[in-house]
Parts: structure tokens; sequence; C-alpha cells
């Protein structure tokens, strides 16, 4: 976002390689809200990588809606589910060359950042595997959970847009 | 047989393993890291618009797009047969240079360094970013992320976006610099200076003054006496962003220089079957297996091959760095894997001084920024990725889109001497079946030090990187495991 312009409350960023399959599931959910989200105050936004490039994103939205591809630990596939960013201190970005998005806010924290969103919410499709083929398509399975992550999605945005016309 | 198995449990199942196999007498016989390998991107290129790959290739990895990028449009200037005008390479140079400054930041303060800043002994928990702010002060937490950031502005004024770039086309650059950008820039590029000076007085203090940590560096785990790759400029000097592939020996001679146009004479890649991995070697020593020496055609790169595949460093303070490197830790070629962190950051003031050099350059201002491409052909492209050499290979059809094409990426060209090293550091801490607890930080420190970077490389999800011993007694059945950050 270039200077002077106007900041949202709310940052939604889809998370994932466009070009590896089933892992940019989170880029395609954003495509479509692209299409949907009209009149609501929101930024739309995309990252390839997690931890320190993500926190920049996110640095001064209230809010931050992550949607990207989650690897499940016990066969779940094709799900779509919410999480607090408190929630994953079990999971784990698979980069050796990068800290996790926590590492990164608490370090942040550390230097006196003040900016960080006060919430985070991750909406997360997931997989059993992380695709490692390139390509451009979702999977069948993979592309039925899109209209669901992106309904979860609009919810939060709503939830937000929500609680600043009324207050 | 016992196999102590390390494994960084990815998000992608069955990869990113460290399988370490004792003998019978319970001592490190072999280890083996299996690094997740994306596949089928020559499928995936095949029938694209050739002008579409510095985009497409800078989606490979979200860790190096700025190197794949470059990689990319210097093998198209070679397959359209063109040669860019010299301010145009003088703008990819400088965008690269910020590349540098915030790759080689990112490794050293928050990855890498810990180790040593915090200390190889700390708790896994405090050997982070947040435990060297705790031992030297908030106000260097402020200097890490500010300069970070400005090697991604240098990067984004100059490519459009720091993490794809869009400038790189055959024959030059989309977008030059006007006299605003160009004060900016030098702002930065000063600040910049200082910090790389500073992050060197700072390794100095903690690390070289204190005994302790020169053994480790020096010690017979953490030595691999392997082949070493990397540009150089005609002076044989370090040069990231083009030159020619030098290649020096055990005793720090020059074995073999070529253009990026013969590499396929000298590397060749051998597979094992318990990886997709291939394993580049030089051709005219062959593949011997795991070993180092001069019969083992194996070879590193990175900051640490980069610097004995050199004569020095093209600027003066990165200069006198490079010099006092080779002194302090013995003459040349240094063979310690943990002195690829001092070697980085020499290449960070490097990466510094260059990045001033080319602002202060009065052509950087030129609009003469493209020349006309010829008819399509084949080309290869080449340049040192923050983590090593990266090459490019592209065949094009007469109507300019890709026929065939093909990437050895720089994680690649060390996969034979990372499996090696971490055999060397569980050899250390491994006898007679005694599994000490450093384990764990003596391989993590060893893989670490390559600043590895695994293909599964574009995600989100929070934590810390996972390690997982597995212990198995001859039968292979689990009677120990270690972990951490799981």
């Amino acid at each position: 976002m270039g200077k002077g312009m106007k900041k949202t409350k709310t940052i939604v960023v889809g998370v994932g390689n466009k070009i590896l399959g089933d892992d940019g599931v989170g880029i395609h959910v954003v495509n479509q809200l692209r299409k949907q989200v009209k009149n609501l105050d929101v930024t739309l936004e995309e990252a390839t990588t997690g931890g320190l490039n993500l926190l920049d994103i996110i640095v001064g939205y209230n809010k931050a809606v992550i949607v990207d591809a989650v690897r499940s630990n016990n066969g779940e596939h094709g799900v779509v589910k919410r999480f607090s960013l408190d929630n994953f201190d079990t999971m784990h970005s698979c980069n050796p060359h990068d800290v996790s998005l926590i590492e990164a806010i608490d370090m942040a924290k550390k230097i006196g950042e003040n900016r960080i969103p006060r919430e985070i919410v991750v909406i997360g499709i997931m997989m059993r595997n992380i695709p490692s083929e390139f390509s451009e398509c979702l999977s069948d399975e993979i592309a039925m959970t899109v209209p669901k992550a992106v309904e979860m999605t609009l919810n939060e945005i709503k939830k937000d847009n929500m609680r600043k016309i009324s207050s | 047989m016992e196999t102590v198995t390390i494994d960084p449990i990815t998000r992608l199942e069955g990869h990113g393993k460290i399988s370490i196999f004792l003998n019978d007498k319970g001592d490190v016989e072999n280890a083996y890291l299996q690094i997740p390998e994306l596949r089928g991107f020559e499928r995936f290129a095949q029938g694209r618009r050739a002008e579409d790959m510095p985009q497409i290739t800078s989606r490979i990895c979200g860790v190096c797009p700025v190197a794949h990028h470059f990689a990319s449009t210097k093998a198209l200037d070679a397959a359209f047969n063109v040669d860019p005008p010299s301010a145009a390479k003088k703008l990819r140079e400088l965008m690269y240079m910020g590349y540098f400054i915030y790759d080689h930041t990112l490794h050293f303060y928050y990855l890498g360094g810990p180790d040593f800043v915090v200390g190889p002994d700390a708790p896994p928990a405090k050997r982070n970013i947040i435990g060297v702010i705790e031992k030297a002060g908030v106000e260097i937490g402020k200097e890490v992320i500010k300069h970070r950031a400005y090697g991604q502005k240098i990067t984004a004024i100059l490519g459009g976006k720091a993490t794809h770039p869009v400038c790189g086309l055959p024959g030059g650059v989309s977008k030059g610099l006007n006299k605003d950008e160009v004060k900016e820039i030098e702002k930065m590029v000063d600040s910049c200076i200082e910090f790389a000076k500073f992050s060197l007085k700072l390794f100095d203090e903690i690390v070289l003054q204190n005994k302790k940590y020169v053994d480790l560096i020096l010690s017979d785990p953490y030595q691999l006496a392997t082949y070493n790759m990397g540009l150089v400029d005609k002076n044989n000097k370090v040069n990231f962003y083009d030159g020619q592939i030098r290649v020096t020996d055990q005793k720090g001679e020059e074995f073999v220089k070529f253009d990026v146009r013969d590499y396929y004479k000298y590397i060749a890649e051998h597979v094992e079957e318990w990886t997709y991995i291939k394993f580049p070697y030089l051709k005219a020593i062959g593949w011997k297996g795991f070993k180092d020496g001069k019969d083992s055609g194996i070879y590193r790169v990175g900051p640490l091959g980069r610097l004995n595949a050199a004569e020095g460093m093209a600027t003066p303070l990165a200069d006198k760095e490079y010099n006092r490197f080779y002194e302090t830790l013995g003459g040349k070629p240094v063979n310690s894997t943990l002195a690829f962190h001092w070697a980085r950051l020499i290449e960070l003031l490097y990466a510094t001084e260059r990045a001033k050099e080319l602002i202060k350059d009065p052509e950087i201002t030129s609009q003469k920024i493209r020349n006309p491409v010829g008819e399509p052909g084949e080309g290869m492209g080449v340049t040192e990725a923050a983590r090593g050499t990266l090459i490019h290979h592209y065949k094009l059809t007469k109507d300019g889109l890709i026929d065939k094409a093909n990437l050895i990426v720089a994680t690649t060209n060390n996969a034979g001497a990372i499996n090696m090293s971490i055999r060397e550091a569980a050899k250390g801490v491994i006898s007679r079946g005694n599994v000490s607890n450093a384990t764990l930080n003596m391989v993590e420190m060893a893989f670490r030090a390559y600043d590895p970077c695994f293909a599964c490389a574009t995600h989100t999800l929070p934590g810390g990187m996972p390690l997982e011993v597995n212990i198995y007694d001859h039968e292979r059945k689990l009677y120990k495991t270690l972990r951490q950050n799981l």
C-alpha cells in the first residue's frame, strides 16, 4: 500500500504458492473474494511466505485473516477450519530460512512495535499432504472447499465491519 | 545397525528427514538428509512463453525470488542472443545487493547467528532472535529490523515488488531509477554499510574473542575438505551477479574456471534411490560417494564456497575482512562449516559497499536500459543465490516458447556436503551408542550453517523449525526419541 492511502481495519491474506497445485488454495480464495467483496472495509493481499514477510503485510491492521493450506495430522482432507493464532503452537512452517509468524510477532513486540493486529485468525484448508508437484490447478477435492473458505472468511470480515458500524 | 532419525517434520510428508546410521559398535557410520524436492518443473514450463519465466521461476521458492528472477533473465539474455546495456546490468546488480542485504541479515540474526550469539549450549527456546536481543540489547533488534527492511525496500524500488520482482526482461530491465530514488537508496545504503560493519564487530566480540567458540569452529566434526565453487569477476574476486564459475581445490588453488554455457561439461548429477534430490559433482573427478578430499567430486557453494573459490572481495572493507578471515582460521581454504556464518557477514559488508559503488555510478540513472532481442535459441544463466550458485538453462522453440528447462539450485549444489556435515557433526556427539543430548544442537548447527532452502519454503504456519531424533537399535526398533519444537 502506497503512502497516504487510507488503511482499512481488516486485512485478508491468502498464503501459498499458486504454481504448486493445492498449496495455492489461499490465493484462489482471495481471488474469489476480490469478486465478492465490494462495499466492505477490507484489504485483500497475497503472500508466498510466512514469518517476517507475512508480519510486514499485516502490521497496522486491527485484524488479520490468514487463509492457508494446513497439513492435518489426523488424515483430514478437504475440510475448512478456523483457528486463532494461539492454536498453532504445535504446527510449523517448514521453512528453515525464516522464523515463524509467532516468533516474528514476539520479536516485533519486544522492540516496541505496537501496530500488530489485535486479532489474527487463520482459515485453514486441511489437507493430508501439501503437494510437491508444479501445477496451477487445484485438485477437485480442494477446489470444492473454496466456497466454504470464502464464506468463513467473509464472516470474519463482516464481524469486524459490524463492530465498526455499531461502535 | 542402529538408526538415528532427525526429522524436521515438515508439512511435506516423508521429506526433510535426517537419518543417522550407527555401526555395530554404536558409532556413526552414515547420515542422510532427505530434502523436499519439488517435481515436474520441466513439464510445467514446457510450452510457456519464454519471457514469462523470470516471473514464474521467482515463485518456485518464496525465499530466493530475486536469485531465480535474475538467473532466469540472464538465461533469456543468452537464449535471445542479446547483451543488455551496461546501465541495465548495473540496475540488476544493485537490486541484487538489496536482496543479499536482507537475506544475509535475516540468516545471521534470526537463524544461524543465535547459535553463536546466544551460545550453542543454550536451550533451543533461547537460541533465536529473542535470545539475541536479550543478550545484545533491544536497540540491536531495532537495527536488525530496520536494515532488513532497507534491503527489501531497495529491492522493491528497483524490482517493483520485493517478493516477486517484475523488472527483468531479456535484454535489460523494464524500469530505471530517477534522482529522488537514487537519493533514497543512497541514504539506506550508507546506513547498511554501518550496520554491516557493526555486525562484524559483534561477531568479533561475541564469537572470535571467545576461545571456546573459535575452538568449536575449528573442531574436527565441522571440517570438510571438499572442492569449492562460486562466481568470480575477471580478477577472481567474489561476484554475486555475474562472471565465471570458478572451482578451487583442497589447497585453495584453481581447479577449473568456466562459463555457465559450459556447465554440463563440468558438472554432472548423481542419483540416490532414497531421495528425489540429485547430487551434483565435478565430472572430471567423478562421484565417489559421500566423501571429501581431492578424489571426490563433491563441492561446496554459498558464502564459504564463494570465499574459498575466489582470491578476495572487490570492495576495500570486505577485502580487509576477507584477509583477516583466512589469517584467523589458518589460511586457505577454510574448511569449517561453521565459518559460513563469518563468511556470510563479510559478504553482507561487500553487498553494502558494492551497492554504494553502483548507486554513485552516474550511469545508474541512464534511460538506456534495454536492447532489442535476437532470434530465440538456447541459453544458460547463472547467479549466486544467497545460499550458492544457481543455474537456469532453457531451450526455446522458434516461436519463443519453452521447449526444455533445467535448473540447478543452490541447496542442491550443497546437498552432498550437507549430508557429510551432518554425519561428521553426529560423529562428534554419538559414540558407542551413547547419544549425547547435544546431538540435536550440533547436527542442527551443521546444516543450518548452509542456510539450506528447502523447496517447501512457501508457507505461513507458525512454529519454530522442528527436529526429531529417533534412535533405533540394530534391529531398527525405536528405543529413544529426542525432540525440539514439536
